[in-house]
């Protein structure tokens, strides 16, 4: 159970812009309009299918997220803490777990709420926000018939980082499974035959 | 007055017999439904709920005779009244707090599931026990394995399988298994109008084509994706059986199509000889008059007949979306056309290309 503490699924805003925690204001800017640049120049050079501008739309947005978030200190400081102690939450959950204490249950309901409202705030509310943004909008040209087609692809996304998380924590609804994958190979291969037969 | 409820229900007795037989019924079926409703606040399986097995309500949580008596029947109960799953299983269902579902159970309620083409249940069995994406990887993997041999159907069947297993994480407010949407996914392919014949669908280059058809069928691009490296006769033989496979009443619409052909071939003759009159200086109106006189008081007469039936005052979408529900791969060889003042649907296929013969869509010309 007990595995080592990792923050992949909380949406990292430092990392889209390649920034570390201390960066400052202007060179948030200066990251973003440079990696906004190269983001609207790739897409002029690229066929754009279906696929492809579900992809280009997320990664615009995610980089107008983390503009606007990084950019703006109250917002960026509201950001950082609530990731911090979500982080933090999730490997007191675990360890309650992991210790049959009985608090694991009430942590885990607190748990489940805040990644819920975390994600849903700094990936949905915020990256539709930053579509709004002045600033956001003269660099990505974000307009209404983004916004109309993102939030689809923005709750796929919400709903991958969640699962990302999801693939670590305790089993709850369900006993931990003991699964065997050679086995899972062999019944694959006969519910495969059983079918061809029954077809 | 709740406390009253409560404590008469606490005084219920639940026989442990009809509660391993439902179990055991919900696993066989590949039912997640039945099986959640087993562990719910309200299950008939609790003591302290004031839901009973025995009323007539419950009937369908219990096995019939046949069922009962079957082989596979009898092992599932077995491993039902194994001592640490019935151990588990009687605890969870006294626990005051959500039960936690025994997985062993739910794996095979989800295999289960797949077997009887319950892929709904079984993605999100699969998903509860965080291996659906690694399973949907198991089936194509044997799919792959499938194509390697030769063998074309078990290969369709694999993919089909893995597609089924899709889940949706946006769809709102909360992520489900995918379903196959052709109703709207058809719409979206036919959503530009084209600009000429060539632009069609069904005009497409026969690998762009055999791509977008994949890629609708399978409802994945990443799957289509994966059938890009194979030989173009091995994607045919696949896109045959496809179709097949995702209609089994395929015959229907090829039949009908070939006769919306003639129909279409009728009028496009007769557009021919307005054409001929107007450049012999017939009448400007001749060729109006001659489209008219071809559809009649019906413009959707062709649309109809690849249906098989008219819709009271139908738009060409309708049409579509009714063909995509009936038979899904239909619409891959259908087009727009604006005809007078009507838009209809037209039947088109590319005349170097083997799939119309090969599906049925036209007849086999003589040799």
């Amino acid at each position: 159970m007990n595995q080592a503490l990792t923050d992949e699924g909380y949406i990292d805003y430092y990392a889209i812009l390649g920034l570390g925690r201390d960066a400052k204001p202007g060179e948030v800017r200066k990251e973003y309009r440079r990696r906004m640049k190269d983001l609207v120049y790739e897409i002029g050079e690229t066929e754009i299918t279906e696929e492809k501008r579900a992809f280009y739309l997320l990664e615009m947005a995610k980089l107008n997220a983390a503009f606007y978030i990084l950019g703006n200190a109250n917002r960026r400081e509201a950001y950082t803490s609530e990731r911090d102690s979500l982080i933090a939450l999730e490997q007191r959950w675990r360890t309650a777990v992991d210790e049959h204490s009985a608090e694991a249950d009430a942590l885990r309901r607190e748990f489940d709420r805040r990644i819920r409202g975390f994600l849903s705030k700094y990936i949905e509310e915020a990256m539709l926000d930053a579509g709004r943004d002045r600033e956001c909008v003269e660099a990505s040209n974000w307009n209404e018939a983004h916004e109309r087609h993102a939030s689809r692809i923005l709750r796929h996304y919400r709903q991958s980082l969640y699962q990302k998380v999801l693939e670590r924590l305790p089993f709850v609804e369900v006993t931990p499974p003991n699964i065997d994958w050679s086995e899972r190979t062999e019944t694959v291969q006969s519910i495969l035959s059983e079918m061809m037969r029954n077809a | 007055m709740l406390r009253n409820n409560a404590q008469h229900a606490g005084e219920k007795t639940v026989n442990p017999e009809l509660t391993a037989k439902a179990l055991a019924k919900a696993v066989c079926d590949g039912d997640i439904v039945n099986f959640r409703f087993l562990f719910s606040p309200f299950s008939p399986a609790r003591r302290d709920s004031t839901e009973r097995f025995e009323t007539p309500k419950y009937a369908y949580l219990l096995p019939d005779t046949e069922m009962e008596h079957s082989d596979t029947f009898r092992a599932v109960l077995q491993i039902v009244r194994r001592g640490d799953i019935w151990a588990h299983v009687e605890q969870e269902l006294e626990a005051k707090r959500p039960a936690q579902m025994p997985s062993e159970l739910l794996l095979m309620l989800a295999d289960n599931a797949v077997r009887s083409e319950k892929y709904t249940s079984a993605a999100q069995a699969y998903e509860v026990l965080r291996i659906r994406a690694r399973m949907q990887e198991e089936f194509l993997n044997q799919g792959e394995i499938a194509l390697d041999k030769g063998d074309i159907p078990r290969a369709v069947r694999a993919y089909l399988v893995a597609a089924s297993l899709e889940y949706d994480y946006g769809a709102f407010p909360e992520p489900l298994p995918a379903v196959p949407n052709f109703q709207t996914r058809a719409l979206m392919l036919h959503g530009d109008y084209p600009a000429t014949p060539e632009e069609s669908l069904p005009f497409q280059e026969l690998p762009v084509f055999l791509r977008t058809g994949f890629t609708y069928l399978l409802l994945n691009p990443s799957l289509a994706a994966k059938l890009e490296s194979r030989p173009i006769e091995t994607r045919l033989d696949f896109f045959e059986r496809l179709v097949h496979e995702r209609d089994p009443r395929w015959g229907e619409f090829a039949t009908r199509y070939q006769a919306a052909c003639r129909l279409t071939q009728e009028f496009a003759e007769r557009i021919q000889r307005a054409l001929q009159n107007r450049a012999g200086g017939g009448d400007d109106d001749v060729l109006e008059d001659e489209i008219y006189a071809q559809l009649g008081e019906n413009p959707m007469e062709i649309a109809a007949q690849l249906l098989g039936r008219s819709i009271p005052n139908g738009e060409w979408w309708q049409y579509l979306k009714e063909i995509a529900g009936e038979h899904p791969p239909g619409i891959l060889f259908l087009s727009r056309q604006v005809i007078g003042e009507h838009e209809t649907l037209l039947p088109r296929y590319r005349a170097d290309s083997p799939l119309p013969i090969r599906l049925g869509l036209v007849e086999k010309r003589a040799e």
